[in-house]
């Protein structure tokens, strides 16, 4: 019994220590992140990185985003139908889209490509003592690794999440109007009418919180990962799964926010209206 | 180079007494533990200047930890490190910086960064820390330390198209590349043949000699050692067992030291070996045969 108790403390304990460190390092990542925005030469270096996280994202997150789209109007079109409301479908599918699906879907999906290879990339850095050997030039390694990293997933994943909430809006219109023949003046004029830009801009803030939780954890994670392929794919693993967690998390604080927000604005909104 | 059977009286194990001016680095009674492990025990050393440095010592036993704490890659649990006279164990990364560019660290496995070219592996440092005007000198200093690896024309290779001694050569011509005061080796011959083993240590000699840097180098490599060393000492179980120049380690008279250098197995090591039966059917698995 006492054994279990002693075990149990020293897990808290570990527990707590690892709570500290990953801390620790998100608030180096971010004051370091910042003060780079300030040095034109960390530029090229957040370019580079804008290629690899963003540029080569957008195929993903467009085919994510189209899937989405369509699928929510196959799955809703029948509860609209059942009731007489077709024509209310385009609202349904582009709220859900921007507003949710589009964002936390694509960020899942960032998770998964960024995240699994930064962590990847970082970790065998780690392994191979590149990270020592840049630290022995007297390079800061959160400045010149992870500062890059994070500002590139900030800047690109609200940019990312756009594409998606496009390719959402365009997959379901496809399936709405050209498949299921719902009249495309109504369809838009019901989405133009439901759709705010409130909306949108939840979405689109809602990625620069999930972009740079990606980029932290899957920097920690790689900086911070066990020797060998093992160590290496139990950090990618890791990596995802907590990104994946955090961005939940993010998502649902964030809509309680956002909520908040927009119930103590709307009436100034209809009295300036 | 002075060569007589000579303990080093500067600094042992039984001498805690190091100041911090005795060499251009020196370690006061450092320890480092990771959780129960004591991988070094109260360690004190100085590194004299201009002097090759060789620290032998069976794998594990913290040669590496050593070096590293030479640069403050690892803090010590207790005890101090100097950089010419000054603290630097209890610097902040940002201070730290600027001590390290006085260093060149020879990893392992070279640790080249493999998504840049053999010339950006040695702008590397000299990016981070010079203001460059002219492009072409960048080049050209490239092209003199590669030169100095006899590597010149490589610049354009990236490290996954190098042999693993060319690599070692290009990361050593990485290390020089700002003109270090201090070059840390970390197992400079390991995995390499006999006679890429060699060219590297007449390196380390050439760059003593042109260069006239303080080197410290961590190997297991006897015949290395003997070759570029001033001084030797050996590690064993985190402490300093054997301080002086190499004829003082050939003629020690510890037996720990001496299968150390001999590449003998221990008495005890070797009756256990001698027990388990390499034939032995009690394994956990049993192969299936099939008639």
């Amino acid at each position: 019994m006492r054994g279990m108790i002693g075990a149990a403390l020293i897990k808290i304990g570990e527990g707590v220590s690892s709570a500290g460190q990953f801390g620790r390092f998100v608030w180096r990542s971010a004051v370091t992140s910042a003060e780079s925005i300030a040095r034109s030469e960390t530029y090229p270096l957040i370019w580079a990185q804008m290629l690899l996280i963003g540029v080569r994202s957008v195929p993903v997150i467009m085919i994510t985003g189209a899937f989405v789209g369509m699928t929510l109007a196959v799955q809703a079109y029948d509860q609209l139908a059942g009731m007489g409301l077709e024509e209310h479908l385009g609202v349904l599918i582009n709220v859900s889209v921007v507003k949710e699906l589009g964002p936390v879907l694509a960020a899942v999906m960032l998770a998964g490509r960024i995240g699994g290879a930064l962590t990847a990339e970082l970790g065998t850095m780690n392994v191979t003592e590149q990270i020592d050997a840049i630290e022995s030039m007297g390079t800061d390694p959160v400045k010149y690794l992870v500062a890059p990293r994070v500002l590139a997933c900030l800047l690109l994943t609200p940019a990312l999440i756009i594409y998606a909430d496009l390719l959402g809006i365009i997959g379901g219109w496809f399936v709405s109007v050209v498949q299921l023949h719902i009249n495309a003046r109504a369809y838009w004029s019901f989405s133009a009418y439901g759709v705010e830009l409130w909306d949108v801009g939840c979405g689109v803030i809602k990625g620069f919180f999930f972009g740079g939780a990606i980029a932290v954890i899957s920097c920690y994670k790689g900086f911070h990962c066990k020797e060998g392929a093992r160590g290496v794919g139990q950090a990618c693993t890791e990596a995802f799964v907590m990104s994946f967690i955090v961005i939940l998390i993010i998502d649902f604080a964030l809509v309680v926010v956002f909520k908040a927000i927009y119930s103590s604005f709307w009436p100034l909104r209809s009295m300036v209206g | 180079m002075e060569k007589q059977n000579k303990q080093n009286e500067n600094v042992s194990t039984e001498n805690n007494s190091t100041k911090p001016d005795d060499g251009i680095i020196v370690l006061k009674n450092v320890t480092k533990q990771f959780g129960n492990n004591v991988v070094l025990d109260n360690i004190s050393l100085a590194i004299e200047k201009g002097k090759t440095t060789v620290v032998i010592g069976p794998s594990g036993c913290g040669k590496t930890v050593l070096l590293k704490h030479m640069i403050v890659l690892q803090r010590p649990t207790s005890g101090e490190v100097y950089f010419k006279g000054q603290r630097i164990d209890d610097l902040d990364d940002k201070d730290l910086n600027g001590i390290r560019a006085h260093f060149g660290y020879l990893f392992q496995a070279g640790a080249l960064f493999d998504s840049l070219s053999v010339a950006e592996n040695i702008m590397f440092p000299v990016r981070q820390h010079c203001q460059i005007t002219r492009f072409s000198a960048v080049e050209e200093l490239v092209r003199n330390k590669l030169k100095m690896v006899g590597l010149d024309g490589l610049q354009s290779f990236y490290p996954a198209n190098l042999s693993g001694g060319q690599r070692k050569r290009v990361a050593l011509a990485r290390a020089i590349a700002l003109d270090p005061e201090v070059i840390l080796y970390d197992e400079p011959t390991t995995g390499l043949d006999p006679i890429r083993a060699d060219t590297i240590n007449e390196l380390i000699l050439k760059l003593e000699r042109e260069l006239h840097v303080t080197s410290v180098a961590v190997t297991h490599d006897m015949k290395s050692a003997y070759k570029i060393a001033d001084r030797i000492i050996m590690l064993h179980h985190g402490k300093i067992i054997a301080d002086g120049d190499a004829d003082y380690i050939r003629n020690h008279s510890d037996l720990v030291v001496q299968q150390f250098i001999e590449g003998e197995v221990s008495k005890k090591e070797l009756e256990q070996l001698q027990k388990t039966n390499a034939a032995n059917p009690a394994r956990p698995v049993t192969r299936k045969i099939d008639d």
